[in-house]
């Protein structure tokens, strides 16, 4: 017999688009809520890139419904009555003017959760601010503080705080399922995306208020742990790179003695974590120079097996193509669409 | 046997105990659920947890009670000390085990098994048991021993090879973001398996893989490879959709779309007399921006070079543009929207003497608010609420293994 998925019996209507919102809802879907994806019948939704939409709905049911007739509304009041979730991420107006807003909702629905995903929250000076994970993610300080040099912010790339935004919306979501079996009673949560990323800023804030000290961009060196060596390091190949993190004496000893220079544990420029630390600059081209000469997955086997904490600097081609670890858990699934690979999110649950 | 829910708390998590024997791969998630509400019990070793010597300490004091990692991953936890490998230590976890919903870990695989504390043993104490492990690579799998870290992890798991510029190594982005993402799926599970066992009585063991929690956050990445064979590369600020890029103004930092809401960037160019060729109908076409999107930059560079940050960022918003000025951390604290919206918690330490300054919410709910409770618990500060009021020890008994070494 098929085992149950936790949220079976869970309906959800699902007003998202873009990425912060379908990922909320994929999670709720993935793990056997019914997700119905409402979507205006004239507009699709554009696509970032090919199959982005794909991934990131999968394991949902869509309908598309007018929202701008009258008809149209009543169907979706009709559909909330049969619901226990709504995840929406327009701005705060949009669903009180359909009169499906939490007050109105609720109408229909006593025990209705109404959760709603926008960037900067329902109330604050900034409340209508426009937002993507690229914007919060500056706002928040994670782009300035994700750099080599203060004057250089980096950042991420691509929008990670549009996930943390669907893990939020996704948390919020499930606590409130938990309340409401324990009470009885449905209710509206406020998911300000901005917040659900500041807080991943987390000890920088103690830092501020309590030392007066703000944490500056250290690249790959570690913030507060003593670790040296705590770096990426160039392989053998075009654009191949390891990780290394040292963090005990003993990791340090077999970290010499792995890749044959035993000789640094004597060396007093490098006999303690603090010498090394002084000296890190000067120790990371040394180690550099016996990286270059080897693959990044012969120091990966080689570190590993010594005990000391060592990972390829994977690319999507080697996360899909080349890990036999995530090869192994059944990580990737392929769908049944014709043109979708897809993934697994990270949660196992037995 | 679990608790009962006391149905007056207006909590998500009210009534629901939790035991945390995490290191800081897991804290950011027993802090979470504690946070929703349950009460969480945070096992040290006797003498306390590693995780009390990561700096910086308050005042730049190092002390155990002092450290900023701590104070901050542990709010609205209690904390009890006890030695899990000695017989006494396991036979009192495993009385703590019988009064618990939900067990959080981080050991290595196999660990909690060879001290006869796997998840076998423990169901069979509480068959309604709800136990996450939180691991570098997960239970099973030929990597399950290899050891990770933050920055080990974030590379593993895909995160660093985008991060960075053409001109320097793949960069780990700020801030513990493996050890958050791993924890972040487990509270996902665990409310879960909560909700399923609401329903149906049954515990059960959740495998979370650090490496695997990366993996699952990065955006267009797989999605690039699984449809069109491309392999994102690091580019510095510019966005991999070519739509958002770090530009310097007046007097600072910020964020800029390039494509988004186009007529509106080119109107206010325009407006300016800084447009340069940007109204040619062809950059109407999102696969001509898309090819001259370092022109746009350049166009835009200069335009931005005339204003100040707070400029760009009020008048675009205006416009719709999802413009950010590039902040640092600190500028965040006395950031008005953040404080409109009680954003900050102030918690008071009086050991320390201090009121303590939290970032609070990551989400409103109305009726079950979260709520930041109470300061980090100090070493072995609830052993004799603990140890004699739950589990019915005597005080000599208590003395007797505080002197044991074994709390």
């Amino acid at each position: 017999m098929r085992r149950k998925l936790p949220l079976e019996g869970v309906r959800v209507v699902d007003f998202t688009w873009i990425l912060a919102g379908p990922y909320c809802t994929r999670m709720l879907a993935d793990f056997g809520a019914e997700v119905i994806k409402v979507q205006s019948a004239e507009t699709g939704e554009r696509e970032s890139a090919p199959g982005y939409n794909n991934f990131f709905n999968r394991n949902k049911l869509g309908v598309t419904i007018n929202m701008a007739s009258q008809k149209g509304r009543d169907i979706c009041k009709r559909l909330i009555k049969v619901s226990d979730v709504v995840v929406e991420n327009f701005s705060a107006r949009v669903l009180r003017q359909w009169g499906l807003d939490w007050e109105n909702a609720r109408k229909i629905r006593p025990d209705i959760i109404v959760v709603s995903m926008s960037g900067m929250g329902h109330s604050g000076p900034m409340r209508d601010y426009v937002s993507f994970g690229p914007t919060l993610q500056a706002m928040t300080g994670l782009t300035s503080l994700s750099a080599f040099s203060s004057d250089r912010p980096l950042g991420f790339g691509y929008s990670y705080s549009d996930h943390v935004g669907g893990i939020t919306g996704a948390m919020a979501v499930l606590q409130a399922l938990n309340y409401r079996y324990r009470t009885g009673f449905g209710q509206f949560v406020d998911v300000a995306q901005q917040e659900g990323s500041a807080v991943l800023l987390s000890t920088a804030f103690l830092e501020c208020t309590i030392n007066g000290k703000p944490p500056q961009p250290r690249g790959n060196r570690l913030h507060h742990q003593a670790a040296v060596p705590h770096n990426i390091y160039p392989c053998e190949g075009e654009d191949r790179w390891v990780a290394i993190a040292v963090f005990t004496e003993e990791e340090w000893r077999s970290f010499c003695r792995a890749i044959g220079e035993d000789g640094w544990t004597r060396d007093t420029r490098y006999a303690t974590v603090l010498n090394r630390g002084q000296n890190a600059d000067e120790l990371d081209k040394l180690v550099s120079d016996w990286t270059r000469q080897h693959t990044a997955e012969e120091v990966t086997e080689l570190l590993q097996r010594a005990g000391v904490r060592a990972g390829v600097v994977q690319s999507a081609a080697d996360l899909v193509d080349h890990d036999p670890q995530l090869r192994a858990r059944g990580f990737w699934v392929q769908a049944e669409h014709p043109e979708t690979g897809d993934t697994h999110l990270g949660v196992y649950t037995e | 046997m679990t608790t009962t829910p006391q149905l007056n708390d207006n909590s998500a998590l009210g009534g629901i105990r939790v035991l945390d024997l995490c290191d800081a791969k897991g804290v950011y998630c027993t802090k979470l659920l504690a946070e929703m509400g349950a009460d969480v019990v945070k096992i040290e070793p006797p003498g306390g947890d590693p995780t009390r010597a990561f700096g910086p300490f308050v005042h730049d004091v190092p002390h155990p009670e002092r450290s900023i990692f701590f104070l901050h991953y542990n709010t609205s936890k209690r904390g009890i000390t006890l030695d899990i490998e000695a017989v006494e230590g396991q036979k009192l976890l495993k009385g703590l085990v019988e009064q618990a919903d939900v067990l959080v870990e981080t050991f290595a695989p196999d660990y909690l098994d060879s001290v006869g504390l796997g998840y076998p043993a423990l169901t069979a104490i509480n068959p309604g048991l709800i136990m996450a492990s939180i691991t570098d690579f997960g239970q099973a799998g030929p990597r399950r021993h290899f050891r990770s870290s933050d920055l080990v992890a974030c590379a593993m798991g895909g995160m660093a090879h985008t991060a960075g510029d053409v001109d320097t190594s793949p960069l780990k982005p700020y801030g513990n973001q493996a050890y958050h993402t791993a924890s972040h799926f487990a509270v996902m599970g665990i409310l879960m398996a909560l909700y399923h066992r609401n329903l149906t009585g049954e515990g059960q063991s959740i495998d979370i893989s650090m490496q695997e929690s990366i993996a699952a956050v990065l955006e267009h990445t797989v999605v690039k490879y699984f449809n069109q064979g491309l392999v994102p590369r690091r580019q510095g600020t510019l966005h991999w959709s070519n739509n958002f890029w770090v530009f310097e103004t007046k007097d600072g930092q910020a964020l800029l779309s390039t494509r988004q809401r186009w007529d509106d960037i080119v109107g206010w160019l325009e407006s300016e007399g800084m447009a340069e060729d940007l109204a040619d109908p062809r950059y109407q076409d999102p696969g001509f921006s898309a090819a001259n999107v370092l022109h746009i930059i350049d166009v835009l560079a200069a335009f931005a070079r005339t204003k100040t940050t707070a400029e760009l960022v009020e008048f675009g918003q205006l416009l719709r543009l999802p413009y950010a000025e590039v902040r640092k951390v600190e500028e965040l604290i006395d950031d008005t929207h953040l404080i409109d919206r009680g954003f900050w918690v102030p918690v008071e330490h009086p050991e320390l003497g201090t009121t303590l300054t939290y970032p609070g919410a990551p989400y409103k709910a109305h009726r079950s608010p979260w709520r930041l409770k109470h300061r980090a618990p100090l070493i072995g500060e609830h052993n004799s609420e603990v140890f004699q009021g739950e589990l019915g020890l005597s005080g000599e008994e208590l003395t007797a293994l505080r002197e044991g070494g074994v709390i």
